[in-house]
């Protein structure tokens, strides 16, 4: 087991080495010995990777390994970052052995014969030649499903490319969770620092509407995407629910029906989004003149922005709907109970809802009755 | 040799120019042609790769200058890389170049050249700078999630067509022509790619609501091709789909089929019957409008080869496949029996539809004379405007081998006086052209062979002499003549079945086996029939082991 993790480690470093200028020391016999490490892991993974001890035994080793390398405040990990890797370990290193310009001649001569050797290749397995194939052929596969088929005008969720990400975002977190307590925390606030804000927060919503699969799919060997339930969600909710400021961003950059369906799954975020919805209604003030609410700063959100916002959660099934109400109720009655438009935002936000709803039932034929609003 | 190197300098200016013209395959174009030629060129990497790997980079470099430019030129056309082994086979020819010991910084550069285009045909294309940004962040390379994007991908496109299919009336959500075009084309070269599966099954599956067709050929020619060389594996739905929305893949689909029958070893039911299951084509055939054709294609081959025995027994296990599969079919989306054959009476269908095994063995004479009578009704009649022609009627009745093969049998089995109807029949299947008179002329010899061998079946001694007699055998000039072929099942069965014909047995085949071809008929029949006994369970231990003797002694003979 000692030695297996000694492996583990100097795998670990060899990855990082490999983009470095250092690789321009490599020979031959380098490159042979790093591939047959690679392809030594692969095997473990292979056979004991799904459950046990050996497997165990192995995160905990990384874990340690991600912690020894500033925990997760920090940049990506430059050696070997998530368990699955583990599986296909000598693809990882060839890729980056061959994007690095400063390997030497002999070396690149022979990590090239090594990967591509020819036809005729007797292994029983697949063998590196074939997943690298493999990559290839995908790889373009998406590239032409992508420029010649995908739908551009597509709902967030249903994107392929955001539900990739949102899958990786939540198989990254429950990895996380797993090394350190905090650490999905501390690692959603470093990518919130480094990376594009926008992309960000998308795939945070399209993460947080992730269908639940209970059981797990029967492992493959294929070191596929594992679709945990709630645990990288519920990470992801406490995490808003902990910074402020990034929740406001949320709710601002993304549009009214995808916040509507994220507190409608996660009933936690319901309090704050409505509390966010008051503030920014209570920074609108009425302009006589015009006879329509303004804001008062330029970057305050405006009546339109706050009315789809309401109108989307007053479409939302009975919990939120009806909280939702109660809390436009609760604020109108503070603020005088005024039946009249143009005295308080809340009096006038609800006689545009209902009345919008009243429209809606008249369109589709439905009898004028009570409504509920 | 000195040919093939001219050939392959010929080939490579071609493809040079194929390739300058393709670019990167981004319009209709270029796509269709590059599609059209995705397998030749191929094989002409593979040729390519036999000639370089022996050669050094620099014998290589003066032998073809332009050979980095026509591989790099591949490189960027999605649609070869993304084809069967291309790219594979476009690494290795790569690898030929490079210099194992570089002399000086020209050789070194295009060393690091060679290893930057590798880098770029693994480094799966890269699109939005956000996506690749936040992967990175998050500690991810490509090969760790573009197995997981594909899928992703191929689900979104197939979930989409389905709804399309489902809901295109609403012209908001309708997926444009254009567009279904352009994927199934992006489909081409990916169908042997196993994670496409579920979007080529959709594509086949979900015809949408235009009135033509907008799939593009090079699709269902290139699906048709994979699921013939088991490249790929779809649902029957699917396959159905395919073989009725392309006629060229059904009709391509058959004569697949028919090379692999003609290549394999003749005359073993057993063998075809694989075959024939393994094509998918009965199950397909549950549906008419495939049957129907089929069915033509099985009539042409009959034709154009004068009836011949092999044709009509492949026909025969075939349409035993057929109604297997069809009996296997959900009842309530049966469709009636007149769609497959609409110039049957609708009775005749029922009864010759029926499986001999479902009939009780006691009422298989009473079976066999009411097919007699219709089938003597649909032939003689000329009044009721129905097809007429004979050899419609003859054409049917041949499908149904477990009934056709039956009637000689039946006839020598009982001891009583031999039913006219079974008579007529007999002499039916063997010569459906004849005329009235000619049929009735037969009719009497076959009565006067039945009862010289009901007489001689008592006896104990026999001697094949004795056979060839009663069989009136010598007097008729042609021995391929039908009533001559005829009166040889007769003898044939009797040599099986008698008490006294297992002595005999060698002696009377080898008396009437005197061409080849004969030997081969005879053979062909011991197959036959030890395969009908076998399914429907008639087999005496003693016929069996005759025939099973009879046929390996036979064999080793042709």
């Amino acid at each position: 087991m000692e030695s297996l993790l000694q492996y583990l480690d100097r795998f670990s470093e060899l990855l990082v080495v490999s983009r470095t200028t250092h690789v321009r020391t490599w020979d031959p016999l380098t490159v042979r010995r790093a591939l047959q490490w690679a392809r030594y892991l692969r095997h473990i993974y292979r056979r004991f990777g799904r459950h046990g001890p050996i497997r165990t035994t192995l995160e905990r080793r990384l874990h340690s390994q991600w912690r020894q390398e500033g925990g997760f405040g920090r940049g990506p990990v430059p050696g070997l970052a998530n368990f699955q890797a583990l599986g296909h370990g000598d693809v990882l290193l060839s890729l980056r052995l061959l994007e690095n310009q400063a390997l030497g001649d002999a070396a690149r001569h022979y990590l090239v014969q090594q990967l591509f050797p020819g036809p005729g290749v007797p292994d029983a397995d697949e063998t590196l030649q074939e997943s690298l194939a493999r990559l290839a052929r995908c790889g373009s596969a998406v590239h032409m499903l992508r420029f010649n088929g995908c739908r551009k005008n597509l709902n967030l969720q249903e994107d392929s490319l955001m539900k990739t990400q949102a899958e990786l975002l939540l198989e990254r977190l429950q990895e996380v969770g797993k090394a350190e307590a905090e650490g999905p925390a501390r690692f959603l606030s470093s990518l919130w620092e480094r990376l594009p804000q926008n992309n960000f927060l998308k795939v945070i919503a399209v993460a947080l509407l992730q269908p639940p699969l209970s059981p797990r799919p029967q492992e493959e060997s294929e070191p596929s995407i594992h679709k945990t339930p709630g645990e990288g969600s519920q990470a992801l909710v406490h995490w808003l629910l902990g910074n402020s400021e990034v929740f406001a961003a949320f709710c601002r950059a993304l549009p009214a029906g995808i916040l509507t369906l994220v507190t409608s799954r996660h009933p936690a975020l319901s309090p704050v989004y409505l509390g966010l919805l008051t503030d920014w209604g209570q920074r609108l003030h009425y302009d006589l003149q015009k006879g329509i609410w303004v804001e008062t700063e330029s970057q305050d959100v405006p009546w339109e922005e706050l009315h789809n916002r309401f109108q989307s959660l007053c479409q939302a099934p009975p919990p939120l709907k009806d909280k939702v109400l109660t809390a436009l109720e609760t604020c109108k009655a503070q603020d005088g109970d005024f039946e009249v438009p143009g005295l308080s935002i809340w009096t006038d936000l609800l006689l545009a809802l209902r009345s919008g709803a009243f429209r809606k039932r008249q369109v589709l034929g439905l009898s004028p009755g009570l409504s509920s609003v | 040799m000195a040919q093939d190197s001219v050939d392959l300098s010929c080939d490579y200016q071609f493809w040079m120019q194929k390739l300058s013209v393709w670019d990167q395959a981004s319009t209709l174009e270029t796509q269709q042609d590059t599609c059209l030629h995705l397998t030749q060129f191929q094989e002409f990497l593979r040729k390519m790769y036999e000639t370089l790997k022996d050669m050094n980079s620099n014998t290589i470099f003066e032998r073809f200058p332009t050979i980095d430019q026509l591989l790099a030129k591949a490189c960027w056309n999605p649609f070869i890389l993304a084809y069967d082994e291309s790219q594979k086979i476009l690494i290795w020819c790569l690898c030929c170049l490079i210099n194992k010991e570089p002399q000086n910084s020209r050789q070194s550069k295009l060393n690091s050249w060679i290893q930057g285009i590798l880098s770029h045909i693994l480094s799966a294309l890269r699109f939005d700078k956000e996506v690749a940004l936040f992967t990175q962040g998050l500690g991810y390379a490509p090969v760790d999630y573009y197995p997981g994007l594909l899928k992703n991908m191929v689900l979104s496109l197939a979930s989409e067509l389905r709804e399309n299919h489902l809901h295109g009336f609403n012209t908001q959500r309708r997926m444009t022509p254009e567009r279904l075009a352009s994927l199934s084309r992006v489909c081409v070269p990916l169908i042997t790619l196993p994670d496409v599966d579920p979007l080529v099954e959709a594509l086949l599956v979900c015809h949408g609501h235009e009135p033509q067709e907008i799939l593009q050929p090079e699709f269902f020619e290139a699906v048709n091709e994979a699921i013939l060389l088991k490249k790929i594996s779809l649902p029957m739905s699917a396959v159905v789909c395919l073989w009725l929305r392309h006629l060229p893949s059904l009709e391509k689909a058959m004569l697949h089929l028919f090379e692999k029958l003609i290549s394999s070893e003749r005359n073993c039911l057993r063998r075809i019957e694989c075959f024939i299951k393994d094509s998918s084509l009965p199950q397909a055939a549950c549906h008419p409008a495939i049957f129907r054709v089929v069915d033509e294609m099985f009539r042409c081959a009959l034709l154009e080869s004068d009836g011949a025995p092999e044709i009509i027994a492949t026909i025969q296990v075939f349409t035993q496949c057929f109604v297997e599969a069809l009996g296997k079919e959900n009842k309530q989306l049966r469709f009636a029996l007149k769609t497959y054959f609409p110039y049957t009476s609708p009775s005749l269908a029922v009864v010759l539809l029926q499986d001999p095994q479902d009939v009780p063995r006691e009422h298989w004479l009473q079976t066999l004379k009411h097919i007699s009578e219709l089938l003597r009704e649909a032939v003689e009649d000329q009044t009721h405007g129905s097809r007429g022609d004979p050899l419609e009627s003859w054409f049917l009745f041949v499908h149904f081998g477990g009934w056709a093969e039956m009637v000689a049998e039946q006839l020598l089995r009982s001891a009583a006086e031999p039913p006219a109807a079974l008579l007529w029949l007999l002499a039916f299947y063997y010569s459906p052209h004849d005329g009235r008179q000619q049929r009735a002329q037969t009719m009497v010899q076959v009565k006067a062979v039945l009862g010289h061998l009901l007489a001689m079946s008592g006896s104990s001694s026999l001697s094949a002499r004795d056979l060839q007699t009663a069989a009136g055998q010598g007097t008729e000039t042609d021995p391929r003549a039908p009533a001559q072929q005829l009166v040889r099942r007769l003898l044939l069965h009797f040599v099986l079945w008698a008490p006294g014909g297992h002595t005999i047995a060698h002696d009377a085949i080898a008396l009437m086996a005197h061409t080849a071809e004969i030997t081969y008929e005879i053979i062909g029949f011991l197959d036959q029939t030890l395969y009908r006994w076998d399914r429907l369970g008639i087999e005496s231990p003693r016929s069996g082991k005759l025939a099973r003797e009879l046929l390996k002694e036979l064999r080793t003979q042709v």
